[in-house]
């Protein structure tokens, strides 16, 4: 092994595999009562995947032994996610499910855009990022529900909008 | 054949004289079709009341506009943001989004529009030639055969594990029992679904699309200023680029002919579809390139073979749907309710009792993707300028509208969650280095190729046997094997020359 070279960073590689495995498990508990046509199929291909995640598990217990690789997690969680507004946009993202349900589209997507945009920025250009975000949500709202009236979540701000404009 | 002929070319200019409703269509399909959950089946139902309201040929031209730049907008997100409009496209940013980060954007995006409107304009034109022989596809097409063109498709999975055979293994027998949840076919038990009835009916496409591809690709883009890599150098937005890109697809010309046959073919099968036709369109382009090794990182034929299949699948459908009557997708059954609604009745007898309707759809089709050719592809310059545009602003665009297309097909708070589930799979996929592809594959098309084998195994009583005793099936199945085993033979061979030399 080269002393220089950096081990590799195998805890996150391994997140994906040990999902697998739960879930696959899980699904196997939904149809261990089942009847045959319920479990052909997802009894074929769970013991297939439960295969290649043991084989690949092997791997990387082979790689931490001869000291190649790591259990780190630095592919997958660092510092930089923090620096970027990773984990702010992650908090936003929520945000914007929970509230798009009693605030409507437009509404919601102007807060979200506006601010994502500013922990993104690092609070640059304020004003900028409320007039960009009013413009999309205002868009939005003018192409997809006043002229197409698609199925978006309505809030207040379409309730309002639909009143006036349909009494002129 | 000479009356045929002068009612085709009576109804080829009558066509043309639509151009003020075409040239809208297109720009409205390539926006609908470029956002997730917005396809072209949802926005002909959404204007549903004003296309019974046109006449019945101006209703067939918008639908049928619609229908065929919806598809080819689906391709621009895939190429320029990794963000496929529709699951048709799914197959679309595996070459086209390295082009887009190498700075090749609008190249990339000239080569899609070439390769799509060649594609469809061939494929319609094949289609009108052949209606009566290809309308019969669709009866031979049984459960067993339908497993083998599934397995064409799934086995792309293996072409993309080929960097690390046990991660792209593991992502896409993951995407296949992510596949599983929902009930099964026959006795509806609930499976996988983790109590949420909003599951029962399987995992629903769009929020997984949305998820794996669009929330997981906004995440990992704000690391960097603007998509376009710095090796990439900067995109030029000169008209240089887009007469390269079409120079690069009109010289692979047999490639685009070859893949949109099979997208044609795909499109004639009720039940099958563009994601399908683009899967296997991909997987058998890299089997028989000269040059597998750069599908992946960029290579025009991986592009020219997905928007050429998915396309070439538009006037497939329209087969089934006007000779016999069966609609071969959401949007032909659309287009049936609508024509039924004006009083046309679908099968042979359609071409003789009005022949203008019957050969129209068609025309319809094939006018539009000329004037496609001439009014999209001038804009591949622009849009290409999407990856310029600072991630800082994109990303959070990017989630906030994908995320609302998740909702708009079944209108469930559900839908949104699921696809913020599968956000964070997608973003867990890309940042420890599984193919979220490899995943989408397997959600796509595990269900179908369970529903099929079960189907078989029901009509034969559980024998397994059954699936060899077709003899369509029997000839797929070799055609399968020598798709897998001729490119590692003809690898090897490459390699043995190469090594002397």
């Amino acid at each position: 092994m080269n002393p220089d070279k950096p081990r590799r960073q195998l805890g996150g590689e391994l997140v994906i595999p040990v999902l697998a495995i739960v879930f696959t498990l899980y699904f196997f508990s939904t149809i261990w009562n089942s009847p045959w046509t319920a479990q052909v199929s997802a009894f074929a291909v769970g013991s297939i995947l439960l295969l290649v995640c043991a084989m690949f598990i092997l791997r990387c217990i082979l790689s931490i032994r001869s000291g190649e690789g790591s259990l780190g997690f630095a592919t997958l969680f660092s510092r930089e996610d923090l620096a970027t507004g990773r984990i702010g946009l992650l908090i936003t993202t929520v945000g914007f499910c929970v509230l798009i349900e009693w605030l409507g589209f437009t509404l919601t997507t102007f807060l979200f855009l506006s601010i994502s945009m500013i922990i993104l920025a690092k609070g640059k250009r304020p004003v900028f990022i409320a007039a960009v975000s009013a413009a999309m949500a205002l868009g939005g709202w003018a192409v997809f529900i006043w002229a197409f009236d698609t199925r978006f979540p309505r809030g207040w701000f379409e309730t309002t909008m639909k009143a006036v404009l349909s009494n002129g | 054949m000479g009356e045929t002929s002068a009612i085709l070319v009576e109804v080829f200019f009558e066509t043309l004289s639509f151009w003020w409703v075409i040239i809208p269509t297109i720009f409205l399909g390539l926006i609908v079709g470029g956002i997730p959950g917005f396809s072209a089946a949802n926005t002909i139902i959404i204007l549903m009341p004003l296309t019974l309201a046109m006449t019945l040929q101006t209703g067939l031209v918008f639908m049928v506009t619609l229908y065929c730049s919806a598809r080819m907008g689906a391709g621009i997100p895939a190429i320029l943001v990794n963000i496929p409009g529709t699951a048709g496209a799914a197959a679309t940013p595996l070459d086209g989004y390295p082009m887009a980060k190498q700075g090749k954007g609008q190249q990339a995006l000239a080569i899609s529009f070439v390769s799509s409107s060649i594609g469809g304009l061939l494929t319609t034109l094949v289609a009108l030639a052949t209606m009566p022989i290809l309308a019969r596809v669709g009866f031979y097409m049984h459960s067993v055969e339908m497993i083998v063109v599934m397995l064409f498709g799934i086995s792309l999975i293996a072409s993309i594990a080929s960097q690390d055979m046990l991660k792209g293994l593991i992502a896409g027998f993951l995407g296949l029992m992510i596949g599983s949840i929902g009930t099964d076919v026959v006795y509806a038990t609930p499976r996988g679904t983790f109590g949420f009835l909003e599951l029962y009916d399987g995992v629903p496409l769009i929020p997984a699309l949305v998820g794996l591809f669009a929330v997981s690709e906004a995440f990992v883009i704000i690391e960097k200023r603007v998509i376009v890599a710095k090796e990439g150098g900067a995109v030029k937005g000169s008209w240089t680029d887009t007469f390269d890109g079409v120079r690069i697809a009109l010289s692979r010309w047999w490639h685009i002919i070859w893949t949109s046959i099979i997208g044609l073919i795909i499109g004639v099968i009720p039940g099958a579809g563009a994601s399908i036709a683009s899967f296997v369109a991909y997987q058998q382009s890299r089997s028989f390139s000269k040059t597998p090794e750069l599908y992946g990182s960029g290579h025009p034929e991986g592009l020219i073979a997905p928007e050429s299949a998915n396309n070439g699948v538009t006037s497939g459908t329209l087969v089934p749907l006007l000779v016999l009557g069966i609609p071969g997708g959401a949007t032909a059954a659309i287009m049936l309710v609508v024509m039924q609604f004006h009083g046309v009745s679908f099968g042979p007898s359609l071409f003789e009792s009005q022949p203008k309707i019957g050969y129209g759809m068609f025309m319809a089709m094939a006018v539009a993707y000329l004037l496609m050719f001439f009014t999209i592809l001038p804009l591949s310059r622009y849009m290409s300028h999407v990856t310029t545009v600072p991630t800082i602003y994109l990303a959070p665009m990017i989630i906030s509208f994908t995320l609302v297309g998740g909702f708009v097909p079944r209108e469930y708070m559900f839908d949104m969650y699921l696809a913020l589930g599968f956000g964070l799979l997608g973003y867990i996929a890309r940042r420890t280095g599984y193919h979220v592809a490899a995943i989408l594959i397997g959600i796509i098309l595990g269900p179908l190729l369970e529903r099929y084998f079960l189907l078989a195994l029901k009509k034969s009583d559980g024998d397994i046997s059954t699936l060899f005793s077709s003899n369509l099936g029997n000839v797929l199945w070799v055609g399968l094997v020598l798709s897998l085993v001729l490119p590692i033979y003809f690898g090897r061979r490459r390699k043995q020359k190469v090594i002397p030399t």
